[in-house]
Parts: structure tokens; sequence; C-alpha cells
């Protein structure tokens, strides 16, 4: 349930993940969520038809293939604007910022990621008309046999 | 950045399609936070920031981070109503530039 | 074999290759430098690789480690171990692997992503066993069985008296099943894995860069003056070859394989120097092993050397190596640990093993050869490894390739 600038800012950057974002326990309260409050300007962000493509199982943590897709208009008058995509097990929270224009036609982008270990990757997108919508995954990072 | 950009689009289109766009660059990424040998952290140096313009008008773009995989990868997609040119440019943290251009026939 | 003669001999066939079809050249040997080596010497390990010497230990050249026991130790007392501490041993990273790579054991590590090549441990202070047995399974289980995987953490120095102890002491502890957080980390539940990327590609697979930079390497004059192209105008003619190698070479007494045959041949025809591994030489084991993608995988073992490197290939595969005291086919044969996990890492069985190299690996961002990822592997079960040109590598690779006879290349392939 979205809360409102008041409450979210309240709260602080740390616990606005946590609590807008409905993040399990294990999440780092964190640099991610500095990261996100930084994007939002301390907005809240909604639970929204965004589909994060990770593997469940990444094979090593080197290079980890990621697709965005979000289910959402891409005229002159409304579009996704930007997209934040930031985790929170990496030594530094931040991935990229990607910038979309009616011109993307679809509100989709992939990359591929380095991750430190088994976490979460969070996706934050910024609408046109101000508004902020949010989807998480999370990326189990294998453990390898024998250093090999 | 050493070997060129590697960009798959399609040569053609109808007008309003939306296109898919590949786009890698071969760039090791440096984080920053890996050591030599010595002991001594290796200085980052990465592509820090992409655009994607088709006729001059913005399409695309992003800034990365070190934890973008080495080599980075980038897919986006693009509608066209003309035929034009898409270009691409990567930047480095050293400031230099790297660009390349694609051309489309748009029909309809 | 002199070298100044087999230059001679090289030239001259330099000379009547040029004007005709690579047939015509594959009638006569092709030319070999015989001499010296083909790899890097002194052979020094790769930077960022383990650093251990395990000279003590077995090689695939030599062998070295101490021999088994020939009965189980008897306890002058009772164990005295913690458990807390023994819970952290078992998933000690730093103590080859740690017992969770391949057992699963109960809270141990968290359950996260163990493995199974041996049996599930999660209940085994129940299992009516006394510290005396559990002691010496640890210790060095070969006393109790012969053929046994499990390392000998105790014979071979892993772990001391006291150590074990305190794994004893968790083991005992162990007596419900294991909590997995999620369906994933139950290796008995946990799909193997299945390659989907298309390793062709360029844009998924930078290995397949290297087979666009290979025509220039081909038309590159070396120091003799010639090129690979001055013989081989159109590299289409090798639509097959690397399919048939690795190959028994009698000049050298050896098995050669495409990674040493260009050094070698290289040299000879036109000066250059490629070693082994080289970014040269892999590039165009690369290329020619792409040349003959979809060709099945035929290496000839008939012949008497052949056949005979073949069977010292499979003695090598079952030789117990390192401080952990695998053998390749510990790990990659069905019978043992073939086709189960070791943490999150599947197994696979030699067929399927030697089709796509050299491959591109995305955990170290590099293209390798199947004498690289030998090495690897040695060196990471703890055994030193050996110069990418020994005649044991050879021996091993026939044997592998003979197993996957009948497999198409499919070459670079894209793996971790």
């Amino acid at each position: 349930m979205p809360l409102t600038r008041r409450q979210t800012l309240a709260l602080g950057a740390g616990v606005l993940v946590a609590t807008v974002v409905d993040l399990p326990a294990w999440a780092t309260p964190s640099e991610a969520g500095a990261e996100i409050a930084k994007f939002t300007g301390g907005k809240g962000a909604e639970p929204g038809p965004i589909t994060i493509d990770l593997p469940e199982i990444a094979e090593n943590g080197n290079t980890v293939p990621l697709s965005i897709v979000v289910d959402h208009p891409m005229t002159a008058e409304r579009y996704v604007s930007d997209i934040l995509v930031v985790s929170d097990g990496n030594p530094r929270p931040g991935f990229a910022t990607f910038h979309l224009t009616p011109m993307s036609g679809r509100a989709e982008a992939a990359t591929r990621v380095r991750l430190n270990t088994t976490q979460n990757v969070i996706v934050v997108a910024k609408t046109s008309d101000g508004k902020f919508l949010t989807a998480q995954k999370q990326v189990k990072v294998t453990i390898g046999g024998c250093g090999g | 950045m050493a070997d060129k950009p590697r960009i798959r689009l399609p040569k053609d289109a109808k007008k309003g399609d939306v296109i898919q766009i590949k786009t890698l660059v071969s760039h090791v990424m440096e984080t920053g936070l890996r050591k030599d040998d010595s002991g001594k952290l290796i200085p980052r140096k990465i592509i820090n920031a992409f655009t994607c313009t088709f006729n001059g008008k913005p399409v695309f773009s992003c800034e990365l981070e070190p934890a973008i995989a080495a080599n980075p990868y980038l897919q986006f997609t693009a509608r066209v109503e003309e035929s034009g040119t898409f270009r691409f440019s990567w930047t480095d943290d050293d400031g230099t530039t790297i660009t390349a251009d694609e051309t489309i026939t748009v029909a309809g | 074999m002199k070298p100044g003669v087999l230059l001679a001999v090289g030239f001259a066939l330099l000379g009547l290759a040029a004007s005709t079809s690579r047939d015509a050249a594959a009638q006569t040997a092709p030319p070999l430098a015989t001499d010296g080596g083909a790899a890097a010497r002194p052979w020094v390990r790769y930077k960022g690789w383990p650093e251990r010497d395990e000279s003590k230990f077995n090689t695939l050249a030599k062998l070295a480690s101490p021999p088994a026991p020939t009965a189980p130790r008897k306890l002058s007392a009772p164990l005295a171990g913690d458990a807390a501490t023994g819970a952290k041993l078992v998933a000690d990273r730093n103590r080859g692997g740690s017992c969770l790579a391949c057992h699963v054991m109960g809270p141990a590590g968290g359950a996260d992503l163990p493995g199974n090549v041996g049996p599930d441990l999660s209940e085994i202070g129940n299992a009516g066993r006394d510290d005396e047995w559990l002691f010496n399974t640890v210790y060095d289980a070969r006393v109790y069985n012969p053929e046994t995987v499990m390392p000998p953490w105790g014979t071979h120095g892993l772990f001391n008296d006291e150590e074990i102890g305190h794994v004893v002491a968790f083991l005992k502890t162990l007596k419900a099943p294991a909590k997995f957080k999620t369906v994933l980390d139950d290796p008995t539940k946990r799909p193997p894995p299945v390659e989907t990327r298309d390793n062709l590609d360029s844009m998924v697979n930078p290995g397949m860069w290297a087979v666009e930079k290979a025509p220039d390497l081909w038309k590159t004059k070396g120091p003799s003056g010639s090129a690979c192209a001055d013989c081989h105008a159109d590299p289409a003619a090798f639509k097959a070859w690397a399919a048939g190698m690795p190959k028994w070479e009698s000049r050298l007494d050896k098995v050669l394989g495409v990674e040493e045959f260009v050094t070698r041949h290289a040299k000879v025809t036109t000066g250059h120097v490629w070693l082994m591994q080289s970014a040269e030489d892999t590039t165009l084991s690369v290329y020619l092993h792409n040349l003959a993608n979809g060709t099945p995988i035929h290496v000839d073992v008939s012949s008497g050397p052949a056949k005979e490197a073949y069977e010292r290939g499979k003695a090598l595969s079952l030789r117990k190596l390192g401080q952990l005291n695998f053998a390749c086919m510990d790990c990659h044969s069905p019978q043992k640990g073939g086709l189960k996990w070791i943490r999150g890492q599947w197994l696979g069985e030699q067929k399927g093993q030697y089709d796509h190299f050299p491959t591109w690996r995305t955990s170290l961002n590099d293209i390798w050869d199947i004498r690289k990822r030998f090495q690897w592997c040695q060196v990471n079960i703890r055994a030193d490894e050996l110069p990418p040109d020994a005649k044991e590598y050879g021996d091993l690779e026939l044997y592998l390739a003979a197993q996957n006879e009948g497999l198409k290349l499919n070459v670079p392939g894209i793996r971790h």
C-alpha cells in the first residue's frame, strides 16, 4: 500500500525500501534504499507491472543476463521516462539508470550485470506523469564446487 | 575501447514498427574494486554513459555503473516512423567517446 | 631429426603446396618443429590461480601421495570436540571446497546449495555410528571403502586430529532433515542446467570474436616470410580436420592436439612463434575447430601407438590426484560423482565435455583450450598441473575425445 510523501520521508531512506517495496527480512537496509530515494525524490513507489527476467540461479556472478519490461504505454502523452536498477548485495547498489522516450516504442531494456552474491535486484520505473512503479527479483548466485 | 562496437537491428521496417536494437562494445569495465599482484587497487575504468538518437532525436540513453558486466551489452527498442540513421555513442570514464551509425529503411 | 633438416623439408613443401590444393599437401605428413617444447618454459602457473605447491601428492606425471592406511586408527580416548567449531569447519571453503561441496548436512552453511556427490548426512547423528567410525571416515575413508571418492582429510593433512574431533562432534548433532530456503537449494530437486545460449552468436559469445580475427592471422606473414594462407589458401579445406584430432604423432612420440599442432607446424613453416595458450594459438584453435563445426568427432584409437595412448589416457583418468585425491572419473563418471552436484555446480559426464572446446568461460572472461581446462581442474583439486604440452595431457585428451565419438563439433562453446 503506498504511503504518503510525508510518511515516507519521516521513515528515512533505509526503512523506505523495506516498507514501500515490501522487501523480505534479509535485505540490507541500504544504500539501495538511498539510491531509490534519490531517484524518487523521496516519493513512494507502488508495486507495478514490471517483468524482471533474471535466471533463478546464475552460473556465476560475472555476467548475468537481465531484462526488464514495464507493461505501460509509450505515447507522447504517457510513457515510462526512466528506469533505475539497483541491488542489495553488491559492494555498491547501482547498476544502471535507463532513460526512455516515446520513441522507444516499448518500455524495455536488457543488459548483463555482475552479482557479488545471492541478492535481490530491484527495479523502479518512473512515468512521465510522475508516478513510480517497482518490482524486485532474487537471484541465487551459484557457489562453485571446488574453486572451479 | 578496442574493437568496433557491434550493433544489430533490422535493415528495414514498416512505418510504426517497434524494432529491437542490440548493442555490444568491447570494454573491460574495470570496477575499481580489484587489486593487482602487489595488492594495489586497479583504478575504475568503465563505460559510464550510452546514448542512442534517431535522425538527431533522443531514443534511449543510460548511465552505467561498474556492476554492468564487461563488454557491456545494451538492448532496447525504437519505434520507427521514417527512414534514417541511428547514432550510438559510448562514453568512457576518461572522457573519450566512441560512436557508430546504422541506417534503416522504413516503408509506408 | 635436426631442426635444419625439418626446416628444409618445410620449405620444400612450401614450394610444392603453394600451387596445389590442400589434398596434395595432406599426402605428406605436415611439417612439424620437433625440437623443444610447445609451451612456455620453464612452466610457471598462471597468475591469479591458487598458488599451492602440491608436489607431495600425485600428478598425472608422477606418483607421490602417501599410501592409504591399512587399518582404522584406534581412538585412545573419547573424542572431545566442539560442535559449533565443527559446523564452521564443514562449511569452510578454504579446506578444499568444504564438506558441503558433496554432502547435505542439515543446517550447516545455511543449507545454501549443498552438493550430493556423497550421501545426505543430515541424520547421521541417529545412524548408530560410533566415534571411531566417524573419526576414521573423515580421517581416511579408504580403510572402510578402498573405492571411496571421499578425500583423505587426515592422511593428506587437510584437517588435523583436533579438527576432525570438532567435525565429529558436529556430525553427532545432525538428527533431522535439512530445511532448504528454496527448492533450488535441495540438490535432489535442483534441475540440471541446460545450455540454451546461442554460442555461435557473437553478441552472446565473445569466443566468436576469435573466429572473426582468425582470417587476418591466417594471412599474417611470419619471420620466414610466409603465412598460413600461402599453403592453405582456402580455410574451408579444414571443414573436417579438427574433428579427427587429437592424433598420435610418431615423430614426437606423443599425442598432438590442435593447439600443439598449430604451434609446431606454424614454427617450422612460417617462423611464427605461437606457443600453446598464446592468444594467436588459441585464436587459431578456435578457428580450426569452428571450421569443422557439425562434423562428428572421430579420433583414431585403432593403431598400435594410438591404442596404447588411449589405454594410458584411460588409466590416467582413474589415477587419484592431489591433496583431495580425486581422479577425473571420480567426478565425471556417473558411477561415481558424474551427473551430481558439487555445491551449486553440475558435474558433467565425459560425453559432451569435449565437443565445445575451446570454450569461452564466463566466470573468467576468457577463451580456454582443453589443456587449460585440464590444468585448472587439477589445480582446484589441489594437484600440481603439467605444462600444456605434457604427453600425459595428450593421452588424456585422446581418451576424452574417444568418449565424445560421434558428437558434432560446436565451437566455440560458452560455459561457466
